[in-house]
């Protein structure tokens, strides 16, 4: 399978330091990927390897099946970027901004109007960023990012610093994006309910390096459905279920079922029956992505 | 690169560059108008070639304003860029990072350039006001106007080398003052030292010496400056 | 007050400026060394020819230049992040962040004045000098600089308040500073213009009838007057400035 972005064995060392180490990026046609790790895990270092802002220590970076070492001009006439804060002239309106932008990559004047319509930024074309709000500014850089009609976006954490109701805009219009455009999206969060709203796949890193990276749905799987039993006598259910093959854990006074499946639960609560025991609860446990994310990201490892 | 440029002079708009373009050579005649007025008679006693001596007297500034320029011009250039760290934006786009550096490089040689041509015809103009006796020097005022230009491109490149790469910019500015301070000194100065050049002299007396270094070290500082700039990571 | 001055200080420690003071005292040693004392004729003290050339280049263009870089550095921190913000957010009045950072340039200038003292030494040491040191005379130089460029100081503090980059303030400081070098010459304009003062209060081969190299009055209206204009003007820009 060709992949938009593909990166092997990609690190990067500042002196001591390991900021990325041995990093495997696949990200495949139409997606919207979201980066996900916590602050310093190594995402805007990734980016700029992408982007060619950076060069890495080792490994290879592969966009749009070509080598960014030797292809990079060609490379970034498809892609278009926002990363950490938006860059701009705060001397120059909005306008001018996009307009010395599109100088350099050569799209019609007309380009610049529709990525204003598209961000809502039309009313404010003619007055100096100097004077805008972070979210405008924000939202500027987005602008500038399409400016180019990428097929590739690389948006990181494009949400700072916007109210609700500019994030909840910012969202669906990425959401548009790969449907509408034949756009693949790649963008970073620290924030899992950011990815968990957007994103068709999910990589995760942390200290550098990649510890998962699978579809939205894989993940959610992974949240996983325990079952907990409340019974009369917790020791003697969890010894008679364990007995039974089943994986069963005993925790204060509860009874932690890991498979979930319906034959399962109703196996297990036949057999507690049968054995005297009273059953006072059935539930269902469910591990909020929240949980797996932090997990992941402490543990280093795949749950 | 016309592209690339022609988003530099955009940039550069209201930042005051086209304005110290001609306040250089403004202030270089100025100080002369100044000089002139006070005490003309003395200074028309100073030699037998009056507008000669009067050339010389304006060269005296000219390298000065140069070199001060240089390190204004590129610290200003580089601010620009990373007063919101613009320069990941720019070299995300697709251009090469040499194309960056010499579009850079081009649109203050051109801003320079404009203001020597400018101190030819504010030197011109004030000159014929002055009524000397002697023919107008045509040569002697192209050379005094033009030569200096030229001399000064090595302290150009090294200028904005350290300005592109220097984080804080107090650094290309105190660069700039020690450059000054050189100029200022040219005459106790080594021939080797760039900043000697724009002041033409040199123990052979010739200066075309110093225009053909100039263009020749200034080649050589500006593809090394270039080279290193792209070697660089950008933050 | 003090407290402000000690985290001005604090700021200042951590922001690399030490290269930058060492640039005076670098250049008066290069300018004193390359100086060929033997062109002099006559019976002058050596120790007069050092401080005479060296001041040439020291007092006339790289101390009036050096107090804009000093000003910038000492506010570039603020500007870069929105530090005004912060700063002025804290029980601390405008006027006092003000008078601090302005007190803390001018104990940077003094010790600029006290490392070129050394550089003059230095010069002598590399040149063998056997003739006395003039003690007395190039403390008064050193002083008589120091307090000329307080003025300068207030007028680059302010418009590196005012713009964010080092370079506009820069412009200003050299628009300024480079007619000092025809002012000096002329005995109508030099003494009245404010960026001639560190030289001419330098300058040893001035008058020595009063305390300082140049007369009481001078003294006190070019360089009270000029600093007088310049840190109120500052001041009171700073107090209506929006953060």
């Amino acid at each position: 399978m060709e992949y938009i972005v593909e990166t092997s064995n990609l690190s990067k060392r500042f002196g001591k330091d390991l900021a990325v180490e041995g990093l495997n990026m696949k990200i495949s046609k139409g997606e919207i990927y979201g980066f996900l790790g916590p602050n310093g895990a190594g995402k805007t270092t990734t980016i700029r390897m992408l982007l060619g802002l950076m060069k890495p220590t080792s490994g290879r970076i592969r966009i749009f099946g070509q080598d960014i070492k030797q292809q990079r001009k060609n490379i970034l006439a498809k892609v278009g970027s926002l990363v950490e804060n938006p860059s701009y002239y705060p001397h120059l309106t909005a306008y001018e901004n996009l307009e010395a932008l599109r100088k350099i990559i050569g799209v019609p004047k007309q380009r610049i109007y529709e990525v204003l319509e598209i961000v809502r930024l039309t009313e404010v074309a003619d007055k100096k960023v100097k004077g805008f709000s972070l979210g405008m500014k924000q939202r500027l850089g987005i602008a500038m990012s399409l400016l180019n009609q990428p097929q590739l976006l690389i948006l990181d954490e494009p949400t700072n610093g916007l109210d609700p109701s500019g994030i909840i805009e910012i969202r669906e219009l990425i959401k548009r994006l790969p449907e509408e455009f034949g756009m693949t999206v790649l963008i970073s969060s620290h924030l899992l309910t950011e990815i968990d709203q957007m994103a068709t796949t999910v990589g995760i890193v942390t200290k550098g390096k990649m510890i998962f990276q699978d579809s939205i749905e894989t993940m959610r799987t992974l949240a996983g459905h325990a079952i907990s039993l409340k019974v009369s006598q917790a020791e003697q259910a969890w010894r008679l279920l364990l007995a039974n093959g089943m994986k069963v854990e005993h925790e204060s006074g509860l009874i932690m079922l890991h498979e979930s499946s319906n034959e399962m639960v109703a196996e297990a609560v036949r057999l507690l029956v049968q054995a005297n025991l009273s059953i006072y609860r059935v539930e269902e446990e469910k591990r909020s992505l929240e949980d797996i994310f932090l997990s992941m990201t402490r543990e280093d490892s795949a749950v | 690169m016309i592209s690339m440029m022609q988003t530099d002079f955009l940039k550069i708009k209201r930042k005051g560059f086209w304005f110290l373009t001609f306040l250089g050579p403004i202030g270089v005649v100025a100080l002369q108008m100044v000089n002139y007025g006070v005490r003309k008679e003395y200074l028309l006693q100073q030699s037998e070639n009056d507008w000669l001596y009067y050339l010389q007297n304006i060269s005296v500034f000219t390298p000065l304003a140069l070199v001060l320029g240089i390190a204004i011009f590129t610290s200003f250039i580089a601010s620009i860029e990373n007063e919101t760290n613009a320069w990941k934006q720019l070299i995300s786009l697709p251009v090469s990072k040499m194309m960056v550096y010499l579009s850079k490089f081009t649109i203050l040689a051109c801003l320079l350039f404009i203001s020597s041509i400018l101190l030819m015809l504010f030197t011109l103009g004030f000159g014929i006001f002055l009524s000397f006796d002697e023919a107008i020097p045509w040569w002697e005022l192209v050379k005094y106007s033009f030569y200096p230009y030229f001399a000064a491109l090595p302290v150009l490149a090294l200028q904005l080398w350290i300005a592109t790469v220097s984080k804080n910019q107090g650094v290309p500015i105190t660069t700039g003052i020690f450059g000054v301070i050189f100029a200022y000194s040219a005459y106790m100065l080594p021939d080797w030292m760039i900043w000697k050049w724009p002041s033409l002299m040199n123990q052979w007396d010739e200066p075309l010496i110093n225009v053909l270094l100039g263009l020749g070290v200034g080649c050589l500082l500006y593809v090394m400056g270039m080279l290193d700039f792209t070697r660089r990571d950008v933050k | 007050m003090g407290a402000v001055l000690r985290s001005e200080w604090y700021k200042l420690r951590k922001s690399k400026i030490l290269p930058i003071i060492f640039a005076g005292p670098l250049i008066a040693i290069i300018i004193g060394a390359l100086f060929n004392y033997d062109s002099m004729e006559g019976g002058f003290n050596k120790w007069y020819l050092a401080v005479l050339s060296m001041n040439l280049t020291y007092a006339l263009l790289f101390l009036p230049l050096i107090t804009g870089v000093l000003a910038s550095s000492i506010c570039r921190y603020e500007h870069q992040a929105g530090g005004w913000k912060q700063l002025l957010a804290l029980p601390v009045t405008r006027g006092n962040v003000f008078i601090s950072k302005y007190v803390l340039l001018l104990l940077l200038v003094f010790l600029i004045q006290l490392l070129y003292l050394g550089a003059i030494y230095i010069v002598g040491i590399i040149n063998g000098f056997t003739d006395p040191f003039p003690l007395e005379i190039i403390w008064k130089s050193i002083i008589g600089g120091w307090l000329a460029t307080f003025p300068l100081v207030a007028l680059q503090l302010w418009m590196s308040i005012v713009f964010k980059s080092f370079a506009a303030p820069f412009a200003v400081n050299v628009i300024f500073t480079l007619p000092t070098i025809l002012a000096v010459n002329s005995e109508r304009f030099g003494p009245f213009y404010p960026w001639a003062q560190p030289f001419s209060m330098m300058y040893i081969g001035g008058s020595a009838d009063d305390v300082f190299f140049v007369p009481w009055e001078q003294v006190l209206t070019v360089v009270g007057g000029s600093f007088i204009i310049f840190f109120l003007g500052g001041y009171i820009y700073f107090q209506r400035k929006m953060i």
